[in-house]
């Protein structure tokens, strides 16, 4: 596996009859890229098999070694072969159900288009890494993988209040600021995040979302997630590296997180426990030299375990945007897209209601006995001041809202 | 030797008039029941021989055949053992056809001859109503809501001379004293829960279902018990409903009619059959059918089978539970308001964010038990915490159940103004004609549905509850955006924490 950089010139060189001038990547012609659509659908075949596959052997060439059952001729494939006779008969089999043409058509269907190492179009940031995916299918426009900057950032998907307003300011702030927010689509952090980055796409200078999905690009994984995995597509790009159709299988999810951290040039963790997909995520980042920023939370908090310890293991703390920024190089201009700062201020009878949230939640019935109104007028002060963006509701609790500095409740 | 005597059965809540036709005649003494017997009537010919030969009566060593017409309906219920007997005692001659003519019988035998209770008497009797109906003593109250003449019967022995003449009729025995009135819980008890108490007062005043969300011990259950003394007494016929009900269900009814609105509160390891009604053939009444005017209170609501639940959605919508088996069909009364209480999380204890120690998918989980369509049901969903002790220690509440009953009345009549028994039954094409909205109302509401926190069907749950508000405080025709923000505050969305959490 450690060899597989190596071959990547020469793959990127494949096929040898486009000549010896490096003139760019080559073209993926539409064969080659069934061919390789069809090698990712192959049952068994591992993100390392496919890519060691791939870098000896252009996509057809492949597809036909692999149709032909004689799996000897390739060194890559020749000890599977040897020692596992069933993948291969697997393989077979697979070959006369799902041939390249027709795994095509159903990626058209799925709207994902299909990248493969070391071609055009393909992610410069994931080119080099050792670990990429050979064959990458997409759905938006890929080209926004390689440009401009790009910030990871991820967390718990059991997050807290704060810690998703905390991701909601952070991608809507990277994203007005040029950044590309990079995120897993997962409940809690990772599509607050997105979320943010989506609600700043009409501001002129606002950088597209990147997703990574560890299901096939068809296969909404939470399912809650429809508008938003579409909105993403649609202002920026999903990627994945499995044919469309793959369902969401526990061992797909820190595959996933290996590209997220190579995408990013940072990654920013929002909240975390001690253990998780997050804390992968950071073993991950590290491994390839990316800086990890962590937010800093409570020390009750349990969502904020894994963020706490990173910091004390010298993690820099990204206490808001412009921490970000600055470690990315940027300079960051004030009040940039905080949710704060866009408020309309209070009316005068709503301030005596507002003046009452503190660190505590409360009820309508708090409101009103505190504040000595009637339910009525209590029910009209929240309504407003909810609408205003001074307090979030759960359930039947009002909390106030991240404050203009970005920290959150 | 034939004779037929008039009896009845029941169905549901319905009695059918059932002709009991026993024919004496020569042959192997025998005896057989035809006409769909169950197994409870099948039973009726060894009480009969018993009670007949206690009672120093004959029973016939000749071939008797018993026959129930209509033959079609399968016939249940112990009550078809006096018509047997009588009409035995006819065929055979020991009693003259006349002495038994434009009589009905009902009632269930004892192996020493006396006249049994049977249960249902009041829809039995009204199905045999054009007769002179003769029902176990201890049964004459009831029997004489809905029947003409009622006699009654204490022994066989009894009712035998009094046929002949004999004997005057035995009185019916002393009325029990009705039980005594005991207080209703008083909402004044109820210290804090300035929220929760206006939910009551709105539930009863509108008729609005109802569904308190809190930790044990913040008082749900004390809440809901005091919803019920708040409403109205029932209306003549659905009070003549509620005691068919009651008494095919086989209750007491120490008092006569039913005339309180009833509570039933049925534990939530409840079966289907026993919350809808059911039964292979006499289709017993089940609990929402027994709450029937009055209220259902489902305790820790997230507890009942998802069956159960979801077995409550027609009956809300409808009004009634159509209950059909193979055998037999039947519509039961199912008019009710419902109260239910649940945790808000597998730990109780919820309260504000970040204060349960239950997991995310724990929490998802026990929501979901709650079906969407269930919890759409209710008008009214609101939280309830536990009082602080500033509350609890504080001066008691200023209204008690007396101040709120005046004011749910005017509601109700306000709302029997408008042709409708409550508020929640107004149909959402007429709400803006009966709910008119002002402009800024209208702008609350609009600004809800946009950013998502209401939905369309939402929105007439709200504006009926509004206009319940408006009833409640002033009863002006036009509702004020004050109205509609405390009554969209009263609609909790359940799933808020799932949504934030996505």
């Amino acid at each position: 596996m450690s060899s597989a950089p190596h071959h990547l010139p020469a793959a990127g060189g494949d096929p040898p009859a486009l000549g010896s001038i490096p003139i760019g990547p080559p073209v993926l012609g539409e064969a080659a890229a069934a061919a390789a659509a069809a090698l990712a659908s192959l049952p068994g075949i591992t993100p390392g098999r496919l890519r060691r596959l791939l870098a000896a052997r252009p996509p057809v060439e492949a597809w036909a070694l692999v149709a032909s059952g004689d799996l000897r001729a390739e060194p890559s494939l020749a000890t599977l072969a040897a020692r596992h006779p069933r993948v291969i008969d697997r393989w077979l089999q697979h070959v006369s159900t799902s041939p390249p043409d027709q795994v095509a058509v159903r990626c058209a269907a799925a709207g994902a288009s299909v990248t493969v190492i070391g071609h055009r179009g393909y992610p410069e940031s994931l080119q080099s890494d050792a670990h990429a995916p050979a064959v990458l299918f997409s759905r938006g426009d890929l080209a926004v993988a390689s440009k401009g900057r790009r910030v990871a950032v991820v967390g718990t998907r059991n997050a807290t209040a704060a810690g998703r307003d905390i991701a909601v300011e952070l991608g809507a702030g990277l994203a007005a600021a040029g950044v590309h927010v990079v995120s897993g689509l997962a409940r809690g952090i990772d599509g607050c995040s997105h979320r943010g980055a989506l609600s700043v796409q009409s501001d002129p200078g606002s950088a597209a979302p990147i997703a990574v999905v560890g299901t096939g690009i068809d296969v909404i994984y939470p399912k809650e997630h429809q508008q938003l995995w579409d909105a993403v597509a649609e202002a920026g790009v999903v990627l994945s590296e499995w044919p469309p159709g793959t369902g969401a299988d526990p061992w797909r999810f820190p595959l996933r997180n290996r590209m997220i951290a190579t995408l990013g040039e940072l990654l920013v963790v929002v909240e975390s426990r001690a253990t998780g997909g997050s804390m992968l995520t950071v073993s991950e980042a590290e491994r390839r030299g990316r800086d990890v920023l962590a937010v800093p939370g409570s020390t009750r908090s349990r969502a904020s375990d894994g963020t706490n310890q990173l910091l004390s293991e010298g993690c820099p703390p990204a206490r808001d945007v412009g921490d970000v920024l600055v470690a990315l190089g940027l300079t960051p201009t004030p009040g940039s897209a905080l949710a704060g700062g866009r408020r309309r201020p209070p009316e005068p009878v709503d301030r005596t209601v507002l003046a009452l949230f503190g660190a505590d939640a409360l009820d309508l019935g708090d409101v009103a006995r505190l504040a000595e109104l009637a339910l009525v007028e209590a029910a009209l002060a929240l309504g407003r001041l909810e609408a205003g963006g001074w307090l979030v509701r759960a359930g039947s609790w009002f909390e106030a809202a991240g404050t203009g500095g970005g920290r959150g409740g | 030797m034939l004779a037929t005597i008039p009896s009845a059965i029941v169905l549901g809540t319905r009695g059918h008039q059932v002709s009991v036709e026993v024919h004496v005649s020569t042959g192997l003494p025998g005896f057989t029941i035809v006409g769909l017997p169950d197994a409870s009537v099948r039973e009726a010919r060894d009480r009969v021989r018993a009670a007949l030969l206690s009672s120093g009566l004959p029973w016939p060593q000749q071939r008797v055949t018993v026959n129930l017409a209509p033959t079609g309906i399968r016939k249940t219920g112990s009550g078809l053992d006096l018509p047997i007997a009588v009409g035995l005692l006819v065929a055979s001659g020991r009693l003259p056809a006349e002495s038994v003519a434009g009589h009905a019988f009902i009632g269930e035998l004892g192996l020493d001859g006396s006249v049994r209770r049977v249960p249902g008497i009041v829809p039995l009797a009204a199905a045999v109503a054009e007769h002179v109906v003769v029902v176990p003593a201890g049964c004459t109250i009831e029997a004489a809501l809905v029947a003409g003449p009622v006699r009654c019967a204490t022994t066989l022995t009894e009712l035998v001379a009094a046929l002949i003449g004999d004997e005057p009729w035995p009185d019916a025995p002393a009325q029990p004293p009705p039980p005594p009135d005991i207080a209703p819980p008083d909402l004044a008890d109820v210290r804090g829960q300035g929220v929760a108490k206006l939910a009551i007062e709105l539930a009863a005043a509108g008729g609005h279902h109802l569904l308190l969300i809190g930790p044990p011990g913040a008082g749900k259950t004390m809440l809901a018990h005091r919803l019920q003394p708040l409403l109205p007494p029932l209306t003549p016929e659905v009070a003549l409903e509620a005691t068919m009900v009651h008494s095919a269900a086989g209750m007491a009814l120490p008092g006569g009619m039913v005339r309180r609105p009833p509570l039933r509160a049925p534990h939530h390891t409840a079966s289907l059959v026993a919350m809808v009604g059911g039964g292979t053939t006499a289709l017993r009444p089940g609990e929402i059918s027994l709450a029937h005017g009055g209220c259902l209170f489902l305790d820790e609501l997230g507890e009942f089978a998802p069956a159960v639940l979801d077995g409550l959605r027609q009956p809300l919508e409808e009004g009634v539970v159509r209950i059909t088996r193979a055998r037999a069909a039947a519509e039961l009364p199912a008019r009710f308001l419902l109260v239910g209480a649940t945790n808000p999380c597998p730990c109780g204890q919820g309260g504000p964010p970040g204060s349960c120690s239950c997991g995310e998918v724990a929490r998802q989980r026990y929501l979901r038990r709650l079906s969407g369509p269930v919890l759409d049901r209710f008008d009214l969903r609101v939280e309830v915490h536990r009082p602080s002790p500033d509350e609890l220690l504080g001066p008691p509440a200023r209204d008690g159940t007396g101040d709120v009953i005046g004011r749910v009345l005017r509601t109700r009549a306000l709302a029997a103004a408008r042709g409708l028994t409550c508020n929640a039954q107004l149909p959402a094409e007429r709400l803006d004609e009966l709910a008119p909205l002002t402009p800024a109302a209208r702008a609350l509401l609009r600004l809800a549905l946009e950013r998502g926190s209401l939905t369309g069907r939402g929105l007439h749950r709200v504006r009926r509850v509004a206009r319940t508000l408006v009833d409640q405080d002033r009863g002006d025709d036009v509702i004020d955006d004050g109205a509609v923000a405390l009554a969209m505050s009263l609609r909790v969305a359940i799933n808020d924490r799932l949504r934030m959490s996505a």
